[in-house]
């Protein structure tokens, strides 16, 4: 009776870990993002847009516009900081804007 | 480390991986050899093509629309701010519903199982579609045709969830918040609304299965809402909040983004800035020639099968007409399965050119209030609502 007993307990306890582990792990679902380098074209004010855009984006988000105007830059830039939130400076928004225009722009 | 080793491998080999894509498919997908874009593999996602990493923007190629279906791992990402889940425990994951309501309710997703099924076919097409080809062009992703998909949705009524907490008098706008966060407190979380008499529309649906399985992670795991015959920025994904106002929405993602000029085109004279916009909404009708693709070879005298697909904002398709000179006289095309009105339809057309030379193809869907697509584009400062007719090129020889 008594070795009986135990071995409901231990059948019991194995059962409550077996059953515990399969909803804990049927309930998580997981994934990992790969991470794509994405480098800029050299340029003066390279390293200042590098590290103020990659805060919120990758960088890819420049690569891919087509070239836009110092006006079109501008706009963009400035919807950034004062819509999106990004805490750029005006100096460094406005290295950013010469640098985007220079490389990823019409140059005017 | 392997995740970086498979990339660059990727990177390295991206032609090979886009004949390897192509060889699945039955077809090459010219697209990316004309534009120099290339194909990136996520979780639970098939190689599509790479606009941006983070937040992920990946499009489908539109080979895959060859099918009727677009399977799961096919259909495109999109995501607004950074910081997106990319782990989920069922266990602790909740539905919260808020704000003008008598009772709140906190649901778990067999919560939202036992509400009654409902299952369809339905168009998801962001309001970016095709931006990269307006004229001149505008900022934002730079989609080509990709940024769509025809997948079954099942999910509960959003109506029977609102019902169950019961909306008090003076309900507006109810709004819809997911569980992607913003990278920064000053940036805008991205939460969307809809006025109260559309969010009761009986066809919204809280969808838990796409194609009769889960819904992978970068598609909105584990229930995103469903507003069938309207852009996806409505679909809002991996849904946690649900709040019921007794005011008009003043969030950011309604109020100032997502906006279109308020005429009936939903445009403006190329180049110029609105004076008045409204939030979009329903799709336009348009259509897409998918085979053969552009530049084609096709051979003289021998019969080739032209097909594409055709979908309305939520009107069905009643019929595509077909030109092959560019557009000088027009036949009408066979159109396939439609499975109800949210649904593309597919539609073919068998040609037998007699004469070598460069052919214009050309395809225009009408759908069943009438509404159509233009033969040259509209245009407004977001890049939205793209529908003009198509046009592809190909050679008979």
């Amino acid at each position: 009776m008594k070795i009986s007993f135990s071995v409901f307990v231990i059948i019991a306890i194995f059962m409550a870990a077996a059953l515990s582990h399969a909803a804990s792990g049927n309930a998580v679902h997981s994934i990992e993002l790969p991470k794509i380098a994405v480098e800029l074209r050299a340029g003066e004010g390279n390293e200042t847009t590098g590290r103020f855009c990659n805060i919120c984006h990758s960088l890819d988000y420049i690569t891919m516009q087509p070239p836009f105007s110092t006006a079109q830059w501008t706009a963009t830039v400035n919807k950034m900081i004062k819509v999106m939130g990004a805490p750029i400076a005006e100096d460094d928004a406005k290295a950013i804007i010469n640098y985007l225009t220079a490389e990823y722009g019409t140059g005017k | 480390m392997m995740i970086e080793r498979k990339f660059s491998r990727r990177n390295f080999l991206k032609t090979a991986g886009a004949f390897t894509a192509a060889a699945a498919l039955g077809g090459i997908p010219y697209e990316l050899f004309a534009s120099g874009r290339r194909l990136v593999r996520f979780p639970e996602k098939t190689d599509l093509i790479l606009l941006t990493s983070r937040p992920p923007q990946l499009e489908t190629p539109v080979d895959y629309f060859k099918q009727y279906i677009t399977p799961n791992e096919a259909v495109f990402v999109r995501w607004h701010i950074s910081n997106i889940p990319t782990s989920v425990d069922l266990n602790q994951w909740r539905l919260k519903v808020d704000g003008n309501i008598e009772k709140k309710l906190t649901l778990s997703i067999e919560d939202i199982r036992k509400f009654e099924k409902v299952s369809y076919t339905a168009v998801i097409q962001c309001s970016g579609n095709s931006r990269s080809f307006f004229e001149p062009r505008v900022a934002g992703g730079q989609w080509e045709n990709g940024a769509m998909g025809n997948v079954t949705w099942t999910g509960a009524r959003l109506k029977d969830i609102l019902d169950k907490a019961g909306l008090k008098a003076g309900s507006i706008d109810v709004s819809f918040n997911g569980l992607d966060a913003p990278p920064l407190a000053s940036v805008p979380d991205v939460v969307k609304s809809l006025p109260v008499d559309k969010a009761l529309e009986e066809d919204i649906i809280v969808a838990y299965g796409m194609n009769g399985a889960d819904l992978p992670m970068l598609n909105g795991f584990p229930a995103r809402l469903i507003v069938p015959g309207w852009y996806a920025t409505y679909w809002v994904k991996s849904l946690s909040d649900i709040t019921v106002l007794s005011k008009p929405f003043d969030g950011f993602w309604v109020k100032s983004a997502y906006r279109i000029p308020d005429a009936p085109c939903g445009c403006v004279p190329p180049g110029s800035t609105p004076k008045k916009t409204v939030p979009i909404n329903r799709m336009t009708t348009r259509s897409l020639i998918i085979s053969p693709g552009s530049n084609a070879i096709i051979a003289l005298k021998q019969p080739v099968k032209i097909m594409g697909i055709a979908f309305s904002g939520g009107y069905g398709i009643r019929d595509v007409i077909v030109s092959v000179n560019g557009g000088k006289s027009w036949d009408e095309a066979n159109l396939g399965e439609q499975r109800g009105k949210y649904s593309w339809t597919q539609w073919s057309y068998t040609w037998r050119p007699s004469t070598p030379g460069e052919y214009v193809l050309m395809a225009r869907a009408t759908d069943t209030i009438g509404g159509s697509q233009p033969l040259d584009s509209i245009w407004n400062p977001a890049g939205y609502l793209w529908n003009r007719i198509e046009k592809t090129t190909v050679v008979v020889k």
